[in-house]
């Protein structure tokens, strides 16, 4: 049976490994058009991020993830 | 497996090395050497060496780099402005593919020299580290200032710079 | 490199590059620059959003109201320059909700669950929120701080965040981390009448690290943690019912991957988190976006999510008013073991330096999308459908 921490543990180190294997190819400042395009932002569009969020913070159990928690309110 | 993530440790670490091996031209060096089309196939194509007696304010920058939009009109104005006095901007444009920088254009358009680079060989040469990059080159071809990136309020602080190196 | 024939004609209107000064926003984009550097442009944004939930069934809800949440948000948002280090972002919002949410629920007939809506306590509510945020760019890293203020009716928060980004390997590499409190009150309406409590606190720490990689010129990958930790009263004061723990400690671990197909003239995005905590919740989150240009002027966006989350140890989704008031209980379905998946499509138009975003998702919960164990069916799940139009100027 695989616990919750080994399981997270794994993750963890999946995450990790993945990275490091990714950073295989040095991409030089006149080489990154493509990742200059809105569509390939973390967040092309920040008010619907905030929104989604706020929406699922409160209709959902979860909440977190690549940000420190905003405001509450008294929806959740 | 191993083998790969070693490589690629390898690579990562070669990397950081780059920053204190870097082949970048710096202040006091000769502006390296180049010839490249113009980005409008009906103008001749640019060598460098070329502009030796004037004053070369050389900027690298792409149709997708946000600060260059603040940056490429306030040149335009330079260019203008101090022509007769001997000052020359080219604007090597490194758009690959060219279609975006000649759509930039369309929009904007520049009255200096605009050599175009899809390969990225100049910047290359001259080790740019982040978009936008210039180089202000005096008339002996010597490279004096190396800007990084283009903020608010910068354009001043060239434009003094321009000034004193015509005067000299 | 082969000149391609321009046969493409003009890319877009005058002065649309600006579209890339909203992408560049802090912790927006890994590397674009080589200095961290404010925004070059500012913009302005606006987006209106309807969220309506659909009725709740006869079959659940027998008796009383079956409507359920409707509401409309209004969101403001102004990013600027402040000086050739600093940038500044202010945030307004505005939510009027009005409808019901379950009250209790007990045991029907057939021994499934009945949920009782709100009723003649249904809930007609304002939530206004302002938040102040101020950066500070040294060459290879960049300096946060936030505070903001939500205030509603029964309801008022406080918060404060501070968080930091850096560049490694030429900007191939981008680590940022924060921290942020949180400090609410809860007053419930009515509080007399229905033998609510008049007035809690609650207070919230919260922690995250991340780590962003470009792999090559058209991909990107990030990682990240975050961790939070909530104290005080967590319990709902409007349900008959419900008692939860004073503490909470919540886990989540996130990875996010981004991929621009050239040929196609489109980005993916693939993001991912799993999230655990001290309830006894964990949860898998998928989503996924498909960023499709057509032409220049319009940008065609479908999206799927998948959702799943185990229950609460404490839930139970019938009320049990025999148990004491001192042992945790809640019949919330939030709380409860259950799947959502969501999905729509958004649509992004630029006009020179204005920008028009439609967005649609409709959301639908049920304890047979649930990827782990069900013992208890969650009462009064939720389906939603919510539409929102946006705009944005740049100057």
């Amino acid at each position: 049976m695989i616990t919750s921490t080994r399981k997270i543990t794994a993750i963890l180190v999946l995450m990790l490994f993945s990275l490091l294997l990714a950073s295989c190819t040095p991409v030089r400042a006149w080489e990154r058009g493509y990742l200059a395009k809105r569509e390939m932002a973390w967040e092309p569009d920040g008010l619907k991020s905030a929104l989604d969020k706020h929406v699922f913070f409160s209709k959902e159990a979860s909440s977190g993830g690549n940000s420190a928690h905003g405001g509450g309110c008294g929806c959740n | 497996m191993l083998k790969k993530i070693i490589n690629c440790l390898a690579v990562t670490a070669l990397s950081l090395g780059f920053v204190s091996m870097a082949q970048a031209v710096e202040v006091g060096e000769q502006a390296p050497d180049f010839t490249l089309a113009d980005i409008n196939e009906n103008q001749p194509a640019f060598t460098l060496s070329e502009l030796r007696g004037k004053i070369v304010y050389l900027d690298f920058w792409a149709s997708w780099c946000a600060p260059c939009l603040l940056s490429l009109p306030l040149y335009n104005d330079l260019h203008n402005k101090y022509r007769e006095q001997g000052l020359e901007v080219v604007g090597i444009n490194i758009d690959n593919p060219i279609e975006d920088g000649l759509d930039f254009l369309l929009d904007t358009p520049l009255d200096f020299k605009i050599p175009s680079d899809p390969d990225g060989e100049t910047p290359t040469l001259y080790d740019v580290y982040g978009m936008p990059t210039s180089y202000l080159i005096d008339r002996e071809g010597v490279v004096r200032v190396v800007h990084e990136g283009f903020r608010n309020g910068d354009i001043e602080k060239i434009e003094e710079e321009i000034k004193a190196l015509l005067e000299q | 490199m082969t000149r391609k024939n321009t046969a493409t004609g003009r890319k877009s209107g005058p002065g649309s590059k600006k579209l890339l000064a909203l992408s560049t926003t802090a912790l927006a984009l890994p590397g674009i620059a080589a200095a961290d550097a404010p925004p070059p442009f500012s913009t302005l944004s606006y987006k209106f959003t309807n969220y309506q939930e659909d009725d709740i069934s006869r079959r659940e809800a027998p008796f009383g109201e079956r409507e359920r949440y409707d509401i409309d948000v209004h969101q403001l948002r102004l990013i600027t320059p402040t000086g050739r280090n600093t940038s500044l972002q202010i945030d307004g919002n505005q939510e009027s909700m009005s409808g019901a949410s379950p009250w209790f629920n007990i045991a029907g007939a057939d021994g499934d669950p009945i949920v009782n809506l709100s009723g003649a306590s249904g809930i007609r509510d304002s939530r206004r929120e302002l938040s102040i945020a101020g950066s500070y760019y040294f060459d290879n890293a960049t300096l946060s701080a936030s505070t903001g203020y939500s205030v509603e009716d029964d309801y008022r928060s406080r918060y404060y965040g501070l968080s930091g980004q850096t560049n490694l390997h030429q900007d191939l590499t981008t680590i940022a981390a924060g921290i942020s409190y949180a400090d609410d009150e809860i007053f419930p309406t009515d509080a007399e009448l229905f033998n609510r409590v008049t007035k809690e606190s609650k207070f919230s720490t919260s922690a995250f690290v991340s780590i962003s990689q470009i792999i090559n010129q058209t991909s990107t990958l990030q990682a990240a943690l975050s961790i939070t930790e909530q104290t005080g009263f967590l319990s709902d004061p409007y349900k008959l019912r419900d008692v939860r723990p004073e503490q909470r400690t919540q886990l989540a671990l996130s990875s996010s991957y981004r991929h621009f197909f050239v040929s196609e003239d489109a980005a993916l995005h693939i993001n991912y988190r799993y999230y655990h905590d001290d309830f006894g919740i964990s949860s898998h989150t998928l989503d996924s976006s498909w960023y499709q240009n057509l032409g220049n002027s319009l940008q065609l966006i479908p999206h799927l999510r998948y959702y799943s989350q185990s229950a609460a140890d404490f839930y139970s989704n019938v009320d049990n008013f025999v148990l004491p008031v001192t042992e945790n209980q809640s019949s919330d379905y939030r709380l409860s073991a259950y799947g959502a998946v969501s999905g729509g499509i958004n649509l992004v138009a630029p006009f020179g330096d204005w920008l028009i975003s439609l967005n649609t998702e409709r959301y639908i919960a049920n304890e047979k999308y649930s990827a782990y164990d069900v013992t208890q069916p969650g009462a009064g799940l939720v389906r939603y459908f919510r539409v929102s139009l946006g705009i944005d100027y740049t100057f």
